[in-house]
């Protein structure tokens, strides 16, 4: 069953609250005035979502922890910009998926440089070791428990940051293309573009498992 | 339609079923994938496998503990308390980051006001928010006397936890401390063991644990510290602190909880290092006697172990015992 994307959550908190986007707008606008108590509630109403983000992308609870704190550092620091030109939401995740994005590429940057190791027949991408293992496993220890998870988990690193953060915001997030173009700063159809290629990419790698 | 047309509309509607299941097709697109999924049913059972896939993808979506949350928003309170504001001028900086502080804290923490939320949580939250605030706040001078020499500004980054009145007319104010402050002793020293034995488990440094954790390991024949080693070795997130907690209770190996532990590891830590070396702990000085308690973990280590280099190992270990290495 596909998950209701945030959107249409927040539509039916609206339709159960009328008061409720009414609210949001009043508690930045306090925040924004200096009130301390409307941005501490603005935190909590995100925070949750803005972790849990995090820690699907990085899977590392110290680099979700470092986002988390710097997000809301920035919103802190940078509140008075927000013009309401966009929601508060999708403002909040331009901050965080930026701060994610450059995580990830650091880790691209670093795994790069680190996997590919010198060999007496030349050199020899570790990468490429870990695929081969994957492929010409014994068919009989796939059935245990675990490993299309851990499959799924190594698919999912070697995605790009770009698709991997579409690919996080459309399924686990349940944004809409044209959302996570917002977010992203891009088109509806450049997500659509890096969500079909991320969702190739793992259909090929997982495709004997299901 | 032509063989190699039908063939070519099948790869390109199953190119889409992962958008379709999405949502994310345009009129036009869903219009041609349904089409052809009413009258092929090998996409049909393609759509069925897509589906599966991405229940898949469900199961490995990660919740962030409530512990991490928490330690967020202190966190975050901490490092608020010592940021510029942005959004408005006020006239006392000092009294604008002890309400900060409070407020925050209090408010998305959820605690109760007047320093009820530290009260049930203990010695040992108070040392982790410690940490954490000492991550965030300019190091202030310290003194012996603790509050009887602070600033105003010093003060503002305490909190209160209690006041009486006193008989002569004076008040007594008992303050929780979230600056840092540096506390020096040995190990036999009570208080000093009791901090690290709390940040051997509660800091949210994996490098503050690893420290801590290395330390105790000079104690580790007494009971609360092997518990606390042992603890860190199962539960601990960060591979480098399980490691070295295997370290400190190495000399320790042929005790029945310790030889649990490493067991337990041996069969469910994901780091392949961690596991090997479990091997070797748990083989050490053994000599060829077969150990038949293990026979069995290493056995079922065998059925389900990814690693080249922890399967060769183990697979050594159980031919030194004459024992198959696969469960019948």
């Amino acid at each position: 069953v596909e998950k209701p994307s945030i959107e249409v959550l927040q539509r039916s908190v609206v339709a159960l609250n009328p008061g409720a986007e009414l609210d949001e707008s009043a508690l930045i606008r306090a925040a924004q005035n200096g009130d301390e108590d409307a941005f501490a509630r603005l935190v909590r109403a995100y925070d949750q979502s803005v972790l849990r983000l995090a820690m699907n992308l990085l899977r590392s609870p110290e680099d979700a922890r470092d986002v988390y704190q710097e997000a809301f550092l920035r919103v802190y620091r940078n509140l008075h910009n927000f013009r309401f030109d966009c929601s508060f939401h999708t403002w909040l995740y331009r901050i965080v998926t930026n701060l994610c994005l450059d995580q990830l590429r650091k880790r691209k940057v670093r795994k790069e440089e680190s996997s590919v190791v010198g060999t007496p027949e030349g050199p020899l991408d570790r990468m490429d070791t870990v695929q081969q293992e994957g492929v010409e496993g014994n068919p009989q220890r796939r059935l245990f428990s675990g490993e299309l998870r851990s499959r799924i988990k190594e698919v999912l690193e070697q995605l790009t940051p770009r698709e991997r953060m579409v690919f996080e915001l459309r399924h686990y997030d349940g944004l809409r293309l044209r959302n996570i173009g917002e977010v992203l700063g891009t088109t509806e159809e450049a997500a659509k573009n890096c969500l079909f290629r991320a969702t190739q990419k793992m259909r090929a790698a997982l495709g004997d498992f299901v | 339609m032509s063989e190699p047309d039908a063939k070519n509309k099948c790869t390109e509607v199953r190119d889409q079923l992962a958008m379709h299941l999405y949502g994310e097709l345009s009129f036009d697109e869903e219009e041609i994938v349904e089409t052809h999924l009413d009258t092929c049913a090998e996409c049909r059972g393609a759509l069925d496998r897509q589906r599966e896939l991405h229940a898949a993808f469900d199961r490995v979506e990660v919740e962030p503990p409530p512990s991490l949350l928490r330690e967020c928003r202190a966190a975050l309170g901490a490092q608020l308390a010592s940021s510029p504001a942005s959004t408005v001028n006020e006239p006392s900086r000092d009294i604008q980051v002890n309400s900060w502080w409070d407020k925050l804290v209090r408010l998305v923490t959820g605690f109760g006001p007047s320093g009820t939320w530290l009260r049930p949580a203990g010695a040992l939250t108070l040392f982790a928010i410690g940490f954490a605030a000492a991550r965030f706040t300019p190091v202030m001078s310290t003194g012996s006397n603790g509050v009887g020499i602070m600033g105003l500004a010093d003060m503002s980054a305490a909190h209160v936890r209690d006041v009486e009145p006193g008989s002569d007319g004076s008040v007594r104010i008992v303050v929780d401390e979230t600056r840092q402050k540096v506390i020096s002793g040995g190990l036999e020293d009570q208080q000093i063991r009791a901090m690290l034995l709390a940040a051997a488990r509660d800091s949210t440094d994996p490098g503050v644990r690893a420290a801590t954790v290395e330390l105790l390991t000079a104690e580790a024949a007494a009971g609360d510290v092997r518990d606390v080693l042992i603890d860190r070795l199962r539960h601990d997130q960060n591979a480098g602190v399980r490691l070295k907690a295997m370290e400190g209770l190495k000399q320790f190996a042929k005790d029945t909880a310790v030889r649990k532990a490493f067991a337990q590891v041996l069969l469910s830590d994901g780091n392949p290092g961690v596991r090997t070396q479990a091997i070797d702990l748990l083989t050490q000085g053994a000599g060829p006697a077969v150990d038949q308690d293990l026979v069995g973990p290493f056995q079922e280590l065998m059925m389900k172990e990814d690693n080249p280099y922890v399967r060769e190992r183990c697979q050594s270990v159980l031919a030194s015992w004459n024992a198959s290495s696969e469960i019948y």
